[in-house]
């Protein structure tokens, strides 16, 4: 597949993803190649038609970030009434964990632990761990040496008392 | 970046697309600047409802139905006659084979010839 113009335009949502929701929407529906690849595609001009409309939109306000309003307002304004509903409960959730998150972070905060200390005790937590790490890496390097200077060691002890009993090697072995 | 606490991943059950590569889309989008982060959960959302969308009205549309395949004409058929689908035209040439598209050269030929007696 040859791409057109520069790498901005090869950017797709993943296939599999696509693919995925292709099957939970048609469950037991062969899907041609072909028509796989386009709805990628129709994705991505999706998107790009949503982002411009929103952010034309956003552009007659007087914000300067385009804002979930103004993607609803370009949704409508395209024809796709239709999904509003579904897209407003996303942005209901979005608001819950948002909410959830800021109670959480302020119970934490109760327990007089703000935000930079917990960074601060991970930090020294991830030290100690990098220490502990380089401990044992060089244990084990020891231990290894050790082992090794020991298999010399024997191996030179097993080599010397061949030597001194090999004359009595070499006669025995005659009389086999 | 380490640094950073990692925190859990939000309002992430009911989407099922990537957010990252949607927010990267619309970046490519010209003049698009910032996107505000639950905008950008909306956009996802709203993609992942449009591919519902075609494939549904494409399979139900079209000719795939009898043989429980969706194909590429099916798609093209939808896009044709949905006028929401209307944008997609450009990037959806409807596949023609070649001995159709010489027949209708031949057809427009003729049709400009008989325009200039």
């Amino acid at each position: 597949m040859a791409s057109s113009s520069g790498n901005d335009d090869d950017l797709t949502i993943p296939r599999a993803a696509i693919n995925k929701m292709i099957k939970e929407t048609l469950p037991n529906v062969r899907v041609a190649n072909d028509a796989r690849e386009l709805v990628v595609n129709c994705c991505t001009e999706f998107i790009h038609l949503i982002s411009s409309e929103a952010n034309e939109i956003c552009n007659k306000s007087d914000k300067k970030t385009i804002s979930p309003e103004h993607v609803i307002n370009a949704l409508e304004s395209l024809g796709f009434a239709s999904y509003i509903t579904e897209v407003k409960d996303v942005l209901q959730e979005c608001k819950t964990v948002a909410l959830k998150r800021r109670k959480a972070s302020s119970r934490l905060e109760n327990l007089g632990i703000p935000e930079e200390e917990l960074l601060r005790q991970q930090q020294e937590l991830f030290a100690k761990a990098r220490q502990q790490q380089a401990e044992l890496a060089q244990q084990e390097w020891l231990q290894v040496q050790q082992a090794a200077q020991q298999a010399q060691m024997a191996a030179a002890s097993a080599s010397a008392a061949q030597q001194a009993g090999s004359s009595q090697d070499e006669d025995e072995e005659d009389d086999l | 970046n380490a640094n950073k606490i990692k925190r859990t991943p939000d309002a992430k059950k009911s989407i099922s697309l990537p957010v990252s590569r949607v927010r990267l889309i619309m970046k490519s989008s010209p003049d698009v600047s910032s996107i505000n982060q639950d905008a950008l959960f909306l956009t996802t959302k709203a993609t992942e409802l449009f591919v519902q969308h075609l494939a549904l009205s494409s399979f139900n549309n079209g000719s795939g139905k009898d043989s429980n395949t969706l194909e590429y004409s099916d798609l093209a058929k939808t896009t044709e006659e949905n006028e929401t689908f209307h944008f997609l035209t450009d990037i959806l040439p409807k596949k023609i084979l070649a001995r159709d598209y010489l027949k209708t050269l031949e057809q427009m030929q003729e049709e400009e010839e008989e325009a200039d007696l």
